[in-house]
């Protein structure tokens, strides 16, 4: 079996990958030589139209009669799987664009880089799988945003919108899902990218929000390791990003008073995602991207499951 | 408290210890900076735990400049007088230490420090300068006066003579030192500041402290140290630095009713013991015994000192130790040159054996006999010496008052010849017979013995050199005859017992015939050594002695209870024949019938005559020559003559021919006498000087050391403790306050701060490494 360390690509390659589109193809690429069978099995009456069998798909679903007549595989799509509507909510927060000290040890992307190239591989893999994938990039509002199409050709303006030039404000949850609600025109996957530092509350009323809408919604909660692990050593000035506040201290001392922190962060955001039902994944920046992205799709298998 | 071999390094490095607050103030201001996101959770803990960050920061800095601190008083050598200063306590700045100097301080042990052996006296010494060492180290003014047993000894009358020598160079007795000045002069170190500047003069002074000859013990040094502490209002300490012997500590009542006030004044008491070792009961009433053999006496036990004359001598070994002892061979030395040695078998524990050995000298003049043991725990007593003035021939004065030379052989005839038989025997001896009036113009010190023969009368100016020369040691033999009349004997000679003559005479008697039992000897030798060889089993010449004649003693004579009156011989009437006074220093015998065989028969061809009067001699001339065997301390007393003899006198000291002068002074009782002094070696000593007309004289003498210092056994802990009860005090021992090699006082605090240091530093890691991050190594 090949080690995880082998199967994924790992963020320091990933870096290497200029083009967010080519990043966004190679993730998707690696993800689907690694699976046996397609991510998506929908099961519906509403016959939509015959799709070319591709490496993945479950067999069930092969139109042997087709195969007997043509001697060619061919898989039936209906109507409820060819209509999930992916939208990609990429958090473009001033707090986002951390990029830790020691540049050499990690893998050089930012959380917003690292948030851009899960949304776009995702998007492609919704693309190649004929969904429908729209993208926004926000802070404290919607800053950029492409309705959702079907089209191959759309991961071009996916990825255009991601790498449009950010105001990195704050984040405003509350407003931004509100809109969202109120814009997005049917139902369908929200998948969000974010480190969520903000008012949780406001999170919390506006993922309530989006699922009112009768959205299901997916939350990948990107941070950094160095976010995690808070790994500094020696006197440090920590200027916030998002707060007008500075701390001069030995991190070493705050060390522990800022793990436990986090970790009542974590939970309580894990908390508030289990309440609104959505599907809340922690990935580390320092994480292979796909290998983030194969635990999503998997999870979401068994969601659908 | 803590002292430091190094203060200098001390204080330049103890600045260091600031440098983690500097280091801590650089780094405050060379921060890094990092944009961060996650601000709210920093503040969070930077809210919850500043005063817990605050704290550890300032212990892992405390620990930081510990550290430094630590290593840099572990660099400077840091000691605490734990076992000293404890004991110095800090308050008091004057020590008084008497040092026990007595010979059997010479005891030797096995030194655990240099290696080898080592003695008491040694382990005293080393632990005065340890003390010394200590004292400079400790902050505060201090003061020590050092003292030796021996030389504080002249500052009291206490001590018995012998045990003590005599106050140093004053030519005197000893008396009670005074004034300061004395007081100084007694004490080798009196009120010295012990200063690191002056320690290397001080120790110095204590290296010049020599182990003396001397049995002296602690209560005249107690006593002169009293003198130092007088005025002196503040606190202070005793050290007695002694080796605690059973003689000295068993009945110390002196040395309690010395110490008592002192601790009443709040003088700390310290008794250093030097003796000590590892395995000895400290609770136990009996004496701790110690093995140790001592020559007590060497004695010449008869013949006349005189040349070619076989002198016999006898040596006295006595075992001082708890074991029996067997076959000690003892080495004989006659003027230094080794003589064939003897050998005693056998002396039980706390027994005395005697050797006899005998020693020819052919020339006149003064010779020392020196007998040695085997080394042993303790040297002095190992070796003892005796002198000997050899003549060419003794003089024996003989008065002979009743006969003349025309009446053919009489009492003086009989006598010399058995004094000096011819030839034949030579027994050194050469009578000289004198008329009485001799008595008054002869120098009779220059005689062994005086015998006088039947006198009829001796005037005043008569009588009285003679019992002079009796009171100086001389030995009197009066023998009786038809001529000596008792009512002038006994008013002129006894004088109702103040005179020389032992008893009053009532008149000459007829030994009456026992026909019952016709074969009982006349004479019975009673239990006096100059009859001993006669005496105890029957003795054929002896026993056909026939005694005719005699003088009785009055009937109703009881001689006083302390007269000291002996027999030498009795009648078979259990009347005397020859009885013994004693007069001063000498010795009067009187034998109650003729020395001529007119009242009897002895004196005629029965050889125990001669046996019985060169016996006699021999016990009276030793009375003479035993006052030159003196102990040492005691004053060496050269009696001159004045007109005749030179006042410059020179003394030859042992062991290495030490010459001293002295001028001869006039005694009170008008004499003249050169008088040695210092006579603190043991040996031979030899004294010189001339006559008037030039003529050179010699006189020798023997010094010994006194054998009562020879018993080793010690006092018990729990004794002393009973012995010293009311008065307090701390009992050391000075192996355990001896310094080691390069020491200079106390223990080492190098490997404890070692210790320290170790731990703070591991402390400072655990700290530092609880407040730090250490990322966890993934794996894979």
């Amino acid at each position: 079996m090949i080690p995880a360390s082998k199967r994924y690509l790992p963020p320091e390659a990933l870096a290497r990958i200029g083009r967010l589109e080519l990043r966004a193809r190679t993730v998707v690429d690696g993800v689907l030589a690694g699976m046996h069978k397609s991510p998506y099995k929908g099961n519906s009456v509403e016959f939509l139209q015959h799709r070319e069998y591709t490496r993945g798909d479950d067999l069930r679903r092969v139109d042997w009669k087709v195969w007997g007549r043509q001697d060619r595989l061919y898989i039936k799509e209906f109507e409820d799987e060819t209509s999930l509507r992916l939208f990609l909510l990429v958090d473009g927060s001033a707090s986002m664009d951390y990029r830790p000290p020691r540049f050499a040890q990690t893998s050089g992307l930012t959380k917003f880089d690292y948030a851009a190239t899960l949304a776009a591989s995702l998007g492609w893999l919704g693309l190649s799988q004929g969904d429908a994938v729209g993208c926004a990039v926000f802070d404290d509002r919607v800053r950029a945003s492409v309705p959702a199409r079907t089209s191959r050709s759309h991961l071009a303006s996916i990825v255009a919108n991601l790498e449009q030039p950010r105001q990195q404000q704050p984040s405003d949850f509350r407003s931004v899902f509100r809109s969202l609600g109120e814009t997005l025109p049917r139902r369908g996957l929200v998948v969000i990218f974010s480190d969520l530092f903000g008012d949780r509350d406001d999170l919390a009323k506006g993922l309530r929000l989006l699922r009112q809408r009768g959205h299901d919604i997916a939350i990948f909660h990107v941070l950094d390791d160095d976010e995690l692990d808070f790994p500094f050593d020696g006197p440090t000035r920590f200027e916030g990003l998002e707060m007008p506040e500075e701390l001069t201290c030995n991190p070493r001392a705050l060390r522990a008073g800022y793990l436990e922190a986090v970790e009542a962060f974590l939970a309580d955001v894990r908390s508030r995602a289990a309440t609104a039902r959505c599907d809340y994944q922690l990935v580390r920046t320092g994480q292979p991207v796909d290998a983030a992205l194969v635990n999503f799709l998997a999870r979401r298998s068994r969601v659908r499951s | 408290m803590p002292t430091f071999d190094f203060t200098s390094l001390l204080w330049w490095g103890l600045p260091l210890a600031a440098a983690p607050i500097v280091i801590h103030l650089i780094n405050l201001l060379r921060h890094r900076v990092v944009d961060w996101a996650a601000m709210e959770f920093l503040l969070a803990s930077q809210r919850k735990y500043r005063t817990r960050i605050l704290l550890k920061q300032l212990l892992l800095l405390l620990l930081r400049i510990l550290a430094i601190a630590g290593l840099v008083a572990m660099l400077a050598q840091p000691r605490w007088t734990s076992a000293l200063t404890s004991l110095l306590g800090g308050r008091r700045t004057v020590h008084v230490v008497l040092l026990d100097d007595s010979f059997s301080m010479g005891e030797t042990f096995a030194d655990a420090v240099a290696g080898g052996e080592t003695t008491a006296f040694g382990r005293g010494r080393r632990m005065v300068e340890r003390l010394l060492e200590e004292l400079a180290a400790t902050p505060g003014r201090h003061e020590l006066s050092l003292g030796r047993f021996s030389q504080l000894a002249a500052a009291t009358d206490s001590e018995l003579p012998g045990d003590s020598p005599p106050a140093a160079a004053s030519g005197s007795q000893p008396s009670p030192a005074e004034t300061d000045e004395e007081q100084s002069r007694l004490f080798d170190l009196r009120g010295e500041p012990v200063t690191p500047q002056n320690l290397t003069r001080l120790r110095r002074a204590v290296g010049d402290c020599r182990l003396s000859a001397f049995a002296t013990g602690p209560t005249a040094a107690v006593r002169a140290a009293a003198a130092v502490f007088a005025g002196h209002d503040g606190g202070g300490a005793i050290w007695l630095v002694t080796d605690l012997r059973s003689r000295d500590w068993m009945a110390a009542e002196d040395t309690v009713a010395a110490l008592e006030p002192l601790a009443a004044a709040g003088i700390e008491i310290h008794l250093v013991d030097t003796a000590a070792e590892a395995d000895e009961p400290a609770t136990t009433t009996d004496p701790l015994p110690r093995p140790n053999l001592a020559i007590e006496q060497i004695e010449m036990v008869g013949g006349v000192p005189a040349s070619d004359v076989l002198l016999p001598w006898e040596v006295t070994v006595r075992n001082l130790g708890p074991e029996p002892v067997r076959d000690i061979p003892l080495v004989i030395r006659e003027d230094e040159a080794d003589r064939p040695g003897v050998q005693l078998e056998q002396i039980p524990p706390g027994d005395t054996a005697t050797a006899r050995f005998e020693s020819r000298f052919p020339a006149a003049g003064g010779h020392f006999v020196e007998v040695e043991l085997p080394a042993d725990r303790l040297a002095a007593d190992n070796r003892r010496t005796a002198a000997v003035e050899v003549v060419n021939k003794a003089d024996v004065l003989i008065i002979d008052g009743a006969s003349s030379p025309n009446d053919g052989p009489g009492d003086a005839f009989y006598l010399a010849t058995a004094l000096d038989p011819g030839a034949a025997a030579a027994t050194g001896l050469r009578p000289r017979i004198e008329p009485p009036r001799s008595l008054a113009t002869l120098d009779l010190d220059r005689f062994d013995s005086i015998w006088l023969v039947d006198l009829p009368r001796l005037d005043a100016t008569e009588i009285q050199p003679l019992e002079d020369y009796a009171r100086r040691g001389g030995g009197v033999v009066f023998f009786t005859g038809p001529a000596t009349r008792p009512d002038v004997v006994n008013q002129t000679l006894f004088r109702d017992g103040a005179g020389i003559f032992p008893a009053p005479l009532a008149g000459a008697v007829d030994l009456l015939t026992d026909p019952r039992n016709p074969d009982t000897p006349d004479i019975i030798a009673e239990d006096h050594p100059v009859v001993a060889i006669l005496r105890g089993r029957r003795n054929p010449f002896l026993d056909a002695v026939r005694i005719d004649r005699y003088m009785a003693v009055e009937r109703s004579y009881q001689p006083p209870p302390d007269s000291g009156l002996r027999r030498l011989l009795s009648l078979r009437n259990r009347a005397p024949l020859a009885i013994e006074k004693p007069c001063g220093e000498g010795l009067a015998v009187a034998i109650l019938t003729t020395a001529a065989p007119a009242w009897n028969s002895w004196a005629r061809n029965n050889p125990s005559w001669v046996v019985v009067m060169l016996e006699l001699e021999g016990q009276l001339a030793r009375l003479r020559r035993r006052r030159e065997n003196l102990l040492v301390g005691e004053p060496l007393t050269l009696p001159l003559t004045p007109g005749v003899d030179r006042i410059d006198v020179e003394f030859l000291l042992p062991p290495d021919g030490l010459l001293v002068r002295q001028t001869a002074a006039t005694t009170p009782a008008g004499g003249l006498e050169a008088r040695l002094t210092d006579t603190a070696s043991p040996g031979g000593y030899t004294a010189r000087w001339q006559t008037v007309a030039g003529e050179p004289r010699e006189r020798i003498a023997a010094i010994n050391v006194n054998p009562t210092e020879s018993a080793l056994d010690r006092i018990a802990q729990s004794q002393l403790a009973r012995v010293l009860t009311g008065v307090p005090y701390r009992y050391e021992r000075a192996d355990q306050l001896e310094p080691d090699g390069a020491s200079r006082g106390g223990s080492s605090l190098v490997r404890p701060l070692l210790v320290l240091l170790l731990l703070i530093l591991l402390a400072e890691q655990l700290l530092g490494y609880l407040v730090s991050y250490h990322p966890v190594r993934r794996r894979g």
